[in-house]
């Protein structure tokens, strides 16, 4: 009875310690204030609006197309994100991007776009 | 309007249904049969309600809000159709009406098991109760009117007719960004169609569509299966509150049984079934992505499997002696958890709290459905557990037996603990962004790994292991024949492959131990007993579901190519030849066509591509070529016509004084001019820009002009900076300018590059693949097989 008590303690305690080593390894931040993520350098997923009036551009050669996206205080940086532009990004509003900013841009290895679902919410702001 | 009546009628009698069936419970006459009357009027009024719905889309009346965000008549009646389920509020329907159709079905079978029909019942009401308020007119009501909230909607859906007429004039504005027109839609303006005694489904008579992701045969089969297996978790759930309520514990788990079973076998399948429409239509080439959407139906389907083998062990027991029999808490517990999960899944994907984690495209339902979704949660949570602790003492003293450890039950303990825990990983990772955290997939990957080795292993163990006690010998000489099949596969595998990652190898070795053994007693089991014959089917799909996994990710390949027409590009042993492209569907998509050389045979792929007027959108869809033992699968990434295409050509909207980038260079707006009056011959419009190249200034003054009563575009050219910019459009009261920009070399329209047509793809190959379909068909299978036994069992 007691040592079954102990060995399965054993086994949760493995498992749980092991689940926490991992989570702290992979977790990763969101951040919303580009400043703290430029200063920082650390990898974080940032989110924030894509500046449509910047086209972005892709790169064929090194495989990455970039663009420009800015926070809620209006701060601006280059992404510069790995691949071809997902689909439904011409039509994205807020654009969620994984990596760091380094050597002047944030270097994004995974890119997540969200689309308006009503067009309404976008003109209200602007009738 | 009928349509709210009918969904108020229902959830009047689903309350009193509720009420009545919990009376009868406390021991009142009489009232069993007006509950068991009003929750069939409720499911009659939700089959109603969703006739409705369904005929409304399909008689395209865009007057309701619903229709018009999610319908169009352009779609063909499947699509049509699946637009029933494409909106929050049309899935809260498809779940509604199913869970209410299960509840016939139930209300039959527990009338059937002494008193159980009023405890069940009583709980199963209220999940049908939670339900029709979601779709009641407090919420997310699917029969709302489109002018019951103020929006915008595109003149396009307007009828052209009344466009004009002067009424619509305070109504229609401008984008200022796209140039579209809209309609300002509200209660003023169906005052106004009123007033000239226009109505509503006369005035709008196009909807807004159905996304073309959604457009896919699998989009029209996922959620209704999806939504049943929503529907079916419920049941255990109300089966263990029953079972709370009476204080007994020894009947439920055979009344329960086949209700768990099927439902975890059509979760299971519906899952399943939407990797497999991501796999062929969103064309990154995976099929799971550890989205939050899809782990939120993950993790309830999980912890149902857990508590088929906890139930199992349980099921033994109590048929071998007086008492509640082996892990009576524990059952509670997941069959609770299971629909709990289910809830708590809807409110992760449903209220908008996850918006910034999942490529799904959350609305923001809003704060009083997002209060409502956590109440839904909590309450089931709170009466579920609550109950639990309520009786916890009286199960403790109900408990008789203790086990060896050497035995089946603690193995498969072990394999509910294991599912537990992959559950409480996929829980965690997905809850993680409401503490502002997420998680990249390498969190689930890694963890799993370990994970699936441990199932692997303890499957093909757990069954050369005796009920009760086993011995060491007995178990070696059983498995002695699988342990060396298994062996040598792996050893196969490694020595063609050059694998050296020890965990994949365990993996595999793992996964092959647990089919070879699987396979073994399945295979004397059809001319045996074929008592335990869909687990054992339903183990030998797990193991190749992993195989499939292994073999498609660790085993694949892919290369990014670049396909000159007429040119063959060689990637992995395969030759692909771009021989040019084909119009479909009314000349509105391009469907590439590439030739494909692998091993002496040939075949075409036609990956397509097209801008989508849904969302004006580029979208593009992958072609598959499908085999036993490998895919190969084509996705498009871009296509260069050639001629008229210019490279490196950018669009620049700027405002004056604004500035840009375009491949290092500084556009700045500093002016603008205008020669002669505006209409007037030669009158000239255009603005001038800075041009800052390798720290050196250039002008550059692209205008439009006036020439023979034709508007001319000027370009600029600037040599230095090797740019040339052309005029678009100036808005002559702003002063906005669109302008396009390029580089020179790439300009020259009189002297073009011989035209070369260029597509580019991403082409992977994927081997065994498919065993990751037919391991879930079968797993699937192997559940439904369970089911008729379990059924069978429970028949009274």
């Amino acid at each position: 009875m007691k040592q079954k008590y102990i060995f399965g303690s054993v086994i949760i305690a493995v498992f749980l310690g092991l689940l926490v080593f991992l989570f702290t390894q992979s977790n990763i931040k969101y951040e919303s204030n580009f400043g703290s993520i430029i200063a920082s350098g650390k990898t974080v997923k940032a989110a924030g609006v894509w500046v449509k009036e910047k086209k972005y551009e892709a790169d064929k050669i090194s495989d990455t197309f970039s663009f420009y996206m800015k926070d809620e205080t209006g701060a601006e940086m280059k992404v510069v994100c790995k691949g071809s532009a997902p689909n439904n990004f011409e039509t994205a509003t807020s654009v969620v991007v994984t990596g760091k900013f380094e050597d002047g841009y944030f270097h994004a290895t995974n890119i997540l776009t969200k689309c308006p679902s009503k067009y309404q919410d976008q003109l209200k702001t602007k009738v | 309007m009928v349509g709210s009546i009918v969904i108020t009628m229902a959830l009047a009698f689903s309350i009193l249904s509720m009420i009545l069936y919990y009376l009868s419970f406390c021991g009142a006459q009489n009232t069993l049969n007006y509950a068991r009357l009003f929750y069939h009027f409720m499911s009659i009024l939700v089959i109603i309600a969703s006739t409705i719905l369904l005929y409304l889309i399909l008689t395209q009346q865009y007057q309701y809000a619903y229709v018009y965000n999610y319908s169009s008549s352009d779609l063909p009646i499947g699509y049509k159709i699946s637009t029933f389920w494409a909106g929050q509020e049309g899935s809260f329907m498809l779940w509604l009406l199913l869970t209410s159709i299960v509840g016939i079905v139930l209300q039959s079978y527990s009338s059937k098991r002494g008193d159980l029909e009023a405890r069940v019942m009583a709980v199963f009401a209220l999940s049908t109760t939670f339900l029709l308020l979601m779709v009641s007119p407090l919420f997310k009501n699917p029969f709302a009117y489109l002018y019951a909230e103020s929006g915008f909607i595109d003149i396009k859906n307007i009828n052209p007719s009344y466009i004009m007429q002067a009424f619509l004039e305070p109504f229609r504005f401008i984008d200022q960004n796209s140039q579209q027109s809209y309609v300002k839609m509200g209660p003023e303006l169906y005052a106004a169609l009123k007033s000239a005694g226009i109505s509503m489904s006369d005035f709008v008579i196009q909807g807004k569509g159905l996304n073309p992701l959604l457009q896919n045969f699998w989009m029209q089969i996922h959620p209704p299966i999806l939504f049943t297996g929503f529907a079916l978790s419920a049941v255990p759930f109300a089966f263990a509150i029953a079972a709370l309520m009476k204080d007994d514990y020894r009947e439920w788990v055979k009344q329960a049984f086949p209700w768990v079973l099927i439902g975890s076998g059509v979760l299971g399948f519906g899952i399943m079934l939407g990797g497999y429409w991501a796999y062929g239509i969103l064309g990154w080439g995976g099929y799971w992505a550890w989205d939050p959407v899809e782990n939120a139906s993950l993790i309830p389907w999980l912890i149902g499997v857990a508590s088929i083998h906890t139930l199992l062990v349980q099921q033994r027991s109590i048929s071998k002696s007086e008492g509640v029999g082996r892990f009576a808490k524990t059952n509670l517990i997941l069959c609770i958890l299971t629909y709990v999960l289910v809830l708590y899944g809807t409110f992760l994907t449903r209220s908008g709290i996850l918006g910034d984690a999942s490529v799904h495209s959350f609305v923001d339902p809003g704060r009083l459905v997002y209060v409502f979704l956590i109440v839904f949660a909590s309450i089931f949570a709170i009466i579920g557990f609550g109950s639990l602790i309520f009786r916890w003492k009286s199960l403790n003293k109900k408990y008789i037996g203790e086990e060896n450890i050497l035995s089946r039950e603690l193995a498969l303990f072990t394999a509910a603990v294991t599912l537990g825990a992959s559950a409480l990983i996929v829980f965690i990772g997905t809850s993680a962004p409401i503490f502002n955290v997420s998680v990249e997939t390498s969190f689930y990957n890694e963890t799993h790994i370990p994970l699936v080795i441990i199932i692997g292993l303890l499957n093909g163990f757990s069954l050369a292991l005796k009920w009760k006690q086993a011995n060491g010998k007995d178990i070696l000489k059983k498995l002695a024949l699988p342990i060396s099949a298994a062996f040598l596969l792996t050893l196969l595998v490694v020595v063609f492959s050059g694998m050296t990652d020890i965990m994949m190898i365990l993996i595999i070795f793992s996964a092959a131990f647990a089919l070879f053994v699987n396979g073994e007693i399945a295979f004397k089991e059809i001319s045996g007993s074929r008592k335990m014959l869909g687990a054992y089917i339903a183990h030998i799909g797990f193991a190749l579901f992993v195989l499939g996994v292994i073999g498609s990710s660790a085993y694949g390949k892919q290369a990014e190519l670049d396909l000159v027409k007429g040119q063959p590009v060689q990637a992995f042993g395969y030759s692909l030849t771009f021989t040019g492209y084909k119009l479909i569907d009314n000349n509105q998509k391009y469907a590439f066509i590439i030739n494909v050389k692998n091993a002496g045979k040939s075949f075409e792929l036609n990956p397509v591509m097209y801008i989508s007027s849904f969302n004006n959108g580029l979208m593009r869809e992958p072609d598959i070529n499908v085999g036993l033992t490998k895919d190969f699968y084509v996705e498009p990434k871009s296509y260069d016509g050639g001629e008229s295409e210019k490279p490196n050509e950018t669009q620049l909207t700027l405002e004056k004084g604004g500035a840009a980038e375009f491949q290092k260079n500084k556009i700045s707006y500093t002016d603008s001019f205008k020669k002669g009056a505006m209409g007037s011959e030669n009158f000239e419009f255009g603005v001038i820009l800075k041009i800052e190249s390798d720290g050196k200034i250039y002008t550059a003054k692209p205008s439009m002009k006036r020439e023979g009563g034709e508007i001319v575009f000027v370009p600029s050219e600037v040599q230095g900076a090797n740019l040339y910019v052309k005029i678009q459009t100036i808005d002559p009261a702003t002063l906005k300018a669109v302008i396009t920009i390029a580089k020179l070399v790439n300009k020259d329209a009189d002297n073009p590059a011989p035209p070369r047509e260029m597509l580019s793809v991403t082409a992977s190959s994927k081997p065994f693949v498919s065993f990751v379909w037919i391991g879930v068909v079968i797993m699937a299978a192997g559940f439904f097989i369970s089911f008729l036994r379990r059924s069978k069992e429970s028949a009274v």
